[in-house]
């Protein structure tokens, strides 16, 4: 939808809820250049959420949705879990449909608006847990993968099932206790981003959600490489607090923790040759485009 | 009901697509639904029910269509493969397994296109989860099934037993007897199934091989027209393409808040689903000509059944009418919405009411036995499955035998 | 098959869906009134009648007419305001179809996981859905004939909802202006609104602007 279409009708704009009304004033659909700095100085496109307090989810969510090129092109896909509590609140399309298919679901989805908008791109991104993306949904995961389509994966990964209350799950780390693993979970942490990188994604990237331009980065850099390359995903450290026993304060210590030397979750890339050449291409052009704008404006604006 | 609906008309709310009378990249025109059937030329072909699929899909304006191969539908599935390569669809794939194809059909369908896939016995019941879903996210999705034992034992060979898991996912289901039911099925299920006010999937089940594998003749519309393609705008919810209101939408919410109010929600949900099935039969009654078909239903003994039973039937009662017994039928072609009235109806003067079906379950005879007064007249059987024929003296003898005649002894079994 | 007329409720703790007691939806030129299928244009006249007879006449707006999604839509948000004025009627969106934390303030808005909270807090007695999308609109009907005593009406852009105690079917804005017509006629005949009287509420960015 172009940013001119997401507007109220005269006659009914004042009668609107006004958390929509911001939407329509404030919010920076149709801004290229929309990143996470936007926050707290825009209309954010997630309006409320029901996670629990403090949880890294939630900041990962409104990282995300401010990272996001094209928010009112783009259509997510969802899985059940925490994040399905929270997408009825996107003020982006989105789907939840089985537990683990969403891969599935992103791929007939990408392909119809594909056929049925060829001169507009459509993002279509993918934001499930690490039971849906690893355990239930791996199958649909991968195959989309090795059929290269082009859709953008972003797989939370709290290391554990933690909308159900706490259980194992593949991406949970070597010898952790928890339900379903009582003597503590006994193989080791699925290599995901590895896994990814063989089955055909053209760009890799595992983080935490400790740094917002981080995320802004990785998130831009997949899109922008489905659109044109291939499958892209992003994995990203948002830790349960509430089932590894801190504190809701606590979130932002242990992804920074995870994520120094030594730790599982220290920052990796994996680019294919042709992704990092449309990377770069677009890191020359942004910054022909600001510096051009900049120029453009008078000297004493 | 506060009209009656007529099958005289022979039509339905004739089509205001914008592209009704436009010509696809194909060139073909798209054109009503009551014109392909009821104004142009129909010319007889002889063709395997494969083929009639193939038919079926080169003039239905799909979409997208995501194959997967399972005996008996893979031929009919790689033909409109061949079709998509001609330019006749949108995109096709194939998935990597029932369960993952029928999300990828659902996605295309989020999407706002038409879609249509096919399935077989386990395939059946490995997508099985999809099914509800569809239902309930009002996915307008045609899957043709063409019937097959479920495992375990392992089985290819025709039997109905995977109907019987479909009858309460919210979807239409409807029963091809012959080749040509299944080319008229297909075309007008998508008719049917998009309707706004129905909009949910439908199952067009036909037995496999017996349908899927033999020739059969068929009149065929010209293939130079074909459906006016769906609107995905019209649609009782927002198509997910971020060119609809409310932005802020998902499909389909958790309403699950835990208080009464929330449980409200998800019960009228599913209510909802029911009244759009229902809604389907003013639609489905002019453009099928009725959910039954009768004749001779003023006999006191009365065959009803659906699928290759009825035919297998047909013969039995020619049989049966050479020794001098007279025997009515009724044939059922649409399971859901149930045609309870019109059975209802058409069994008012039966003492004997035999429903031969290709499955161990008995699941029509079941539903037939819910709907009549006096169902003790209800006879479930004959009966068989794993792939066995029906041969028509069976159904003989199993009249005769129930009423008390005396039975030929030549009826081989085996 | 029963005769089922579908009133004002409250009628059950899960009230059943028309459809499925046999109530067959409309055909173009037609309307429904409390099932019983009559010409079009013999719905407007009832239809007026109840909003003038209302205490607490409401529209509830929906998506479909809140955003100017297309050109043709700010021309029927236009009817609406037109009919709610000349009523008067009182305007609550539906804005969308989410359920809502921690719960939605019934003064300004219904939602369709719970409609009968707002009906119930604004003692709403005759309400108007349009611009909802059917799937929604045919929850929001039911639940409100359920636990309500609300007259429902549906101008419905499809096929009509069999749930609303009368609704219309294919309404575009001319059948919009022919209800606010009639109800101008009906005024002019000396039928009075008994509409209690009201101030429209008026939304801004960080809240409302009227008390």
């Amino acid at each position: 939808m172009s940013k001119e279409k997401i507007v109220l009708c005269e006659d009914l704009a004042d009668i609107m809820p006004p958390e929509y009304q911001e939407l329509v004033e404030t919010a920076t659909f149709g801004n290229q250049d929309r990143g996470w700095k936007d926050i707290g100085s825009s209309k954010e496109l997630i309006e409320q959420h029901s996670l629990c307090a403090g949880c890294p989810e939630s900041i990962a969510f409104r990282y995300i949705l401010a990272s996001l090129p094209a928010p009112e092109d783009t259509v997510f896909v969802g899985s059940t879990g925490c994040t399905s509590l929270v997408f009825p609140h996107v003020a982006v399309h989105n789907i939840h449909s089985l537990f683990g298919n969403q891969n599935a679901i992103a791929s007939g989805l990408k392909r119809t608006l594909k056929a049925r908008f060829p001169d507009v791109e459509k993002d279509v991104v993918v934001l499930a847990g690490d039971g849906a993306t690893v355990d239930i949904g791996l199958d649909m995961t991968m195959q989309s993968w090795f059929r290269q389509e082009k859709f953008t994966t972003i797989c939370f990964d709290n290391e554990l099932y933690a909308n159900t209350g706490g259980q194992e799950s593949g991406l949970m780390q070597k010898g952790f206790v928890a339900k379903m693993a009582p003597n503590g979970k006994n193989f080791e942490k699925v290599r995901l981003p590895e896994i990814a990188r063989e089955a055909g994604c053209a760009y890799v990237a595992l983080l935490t959600v400790s740094k917002p331009n981080r995320v802004e980065q990785a998130i831009k850099n997949a899109i922008y490489v489905a659109r044109e390359v291939g499958p892209t995903f992003v994995q990203l450290y948002t830790p349960c607090i509430l089932e590894i026993g801190k504190q809701s304060m606590e979130g932002l210590d242990e992804m920074k923790e995870s994520e120094s030397i030594g730790g599982r979750f220290v920052q990796k890339e994996y680019i294919t040759e042709e992704a990092q050449k449309l990377l770069d291409s677009i890191k020359e052009e942004t910054k022909a485009r600001k510096k051009a704008a900049k120029a453009k404006k008078p000297v004493n604006a | 009901m506060n009209k009656q609906v007529e099958t005289s008309d022979r039509k339905i709310i004739a089509s205001k697509h914008v592209k009704l009378g436009q010509k696809n990249q194909k060139g073909q025109t798209y054109t009503d639904v009551n014109d392909i059937f009821y104004k142009a030329k129909q010319t007889p072909s002889f063709l395997t029910g494969s083929e009639v699929i193939r038919a079926a899909i080169k003039i239905a304006s799909v979409g997208t269509s995501v194959a997967y191969p399972i005996t008996p539908q893979s031929e009919a599935a790689a033909l409109i493969g061949e079709l998509y390569s001609e330019g006749y669809l949108d995109e096709y794939f194939r998935g990597e397994s029932e369960f993952a194809v029928m999300g990828q059909c659902a996605g295309a369908a989020f999407g706002g296109h038409r879609v249509f896939t096919t399935t077989a016995g386990p395939g059946t019941l490995r997508a099985m989860e999809n099914f509800p879903m569809w239902a309930g996210s009002r996915l307008p999705i045609q899957v043709c099934v063409t019937c097959r034992g479920i495992n375990s034992p392992l089985s290819i060979q025709p039997d109905t037993l995977e109907m019987h898991y479909l009858l309460e996912t919210g979807m239409l289901v409807w029963h091809a007897e012959t080749a040509q039911d299944l080319f008229d099925f297909i075309l007008k299920g998508f008719i049917v199934a998009e309707q706004p006010d129905v909009h949910v999937p439908i199952a067009t089940c036909c037995d496999g091989f017996f349908v899927t594998h033999t020739k059969d003749t068929v009149e065929l519309p010209p293939d130079d027209i074909c459906l006016t393609p769906y609107d995905p705008y019209r649609n009782p919810q927002p198509v997910m393409d971020m060119e609809t209101a409310p932005i802020r939408m998902m499909r389909d919410p958790f309403v699950m808040k835990s208080n009464y109010i929330s449980y409200a929600t998800h019960a009228s949900w599913q209510q909802e689903i029911k009244a759009a099935v229902e809604r389907s039969r003013k639609h489905t009654i002019p453009l099928l000509d009725g959910l039954i078909d009768e004749h001779n239903t003023d006999r006191e003994i009365l065959v009803v059944s659906s699928g290759t039973a009825v035919s297998q039937s047909r013969e039995a009662i020619r049989l049966l009418e050479q020794e001098g017994i007279k025997v009515g039928l009724v044939k059922i072609k649409t399971i859901r919405p149930f045609p309870y009235e019109e059975v209802r109806q058409a069994t008012k003067k039966a003492k004997h009411i035999f429903v031969p079906e290709f499955n161990v379950g008995g699941w029509l005879a079941r539903e037939i036995k819910a709907c009549i007064p006096d169902n003790e007249r209800v006879y479930a059987g004959p009966h068989v499955a794993g792939g066995m024929t029906m041969p028509s003296e069976v159904i003989v003898d199993e009249i005769k035998k129930h009423l008390g005649m005396e039975t030929a002894e030549a009826v081989s079994l085996g | 098959m029963s005769n089922y007329e579908v009133k004002a409720g409250p009628e059950a703790f899960l009230p059943p869906a028309a459809a499925t007691m046999g109530n067959v939806l409309p055909d173009p030129g037609e309307a429904h009134i409390g099932g019983k299928l009559v010409p079009e244009d013999d719905a407007y006249d009832l239809a007026a009648r109840k909003i003038l007879a209302a205490k607490v006449p409401t529209i509830f707006p929906g998506p479909l007419v809140l955003w100017k999604w297309t050109d043709h839509v700010a021309e029927k948000a236009k009817a609406l305001r037109e009919l709610a004025v000349e009523a008067p009627m009182r305007l609550i969106p539906m804005a969308d179809y989410r359920p809502k934390y921690p719960k939605i303030i019934q003064e300004y808005e219904i939602n369709p996981n719970h409609p009968n909270l707002t009906i119930w807090h604004n003692k709403i007695d005759v309400c108007i859905f349009i611009g909802v999308h059917c799937h929604m609109a045919n929850l929001s009907l039911k639940i409100i004939r359920g636990g309500t005593s609300c007259y429902t009406i549906a101008m419905c852009a499809m096929a009509g909802h069999e749930d609303a105690c009368l609704s219309f079917r294919d309404a575009d804005l001319n059948m919009i202006q022919k209800l606010t017509a009639k109800i101008k006629k009906l005024k002019s005949e000396g039928v009075e609104s008994q509409a209690e009287p009201f101030t429209q509420f008026v939304m801004g960015p960080s809240g409302p602007l009227t008390p």
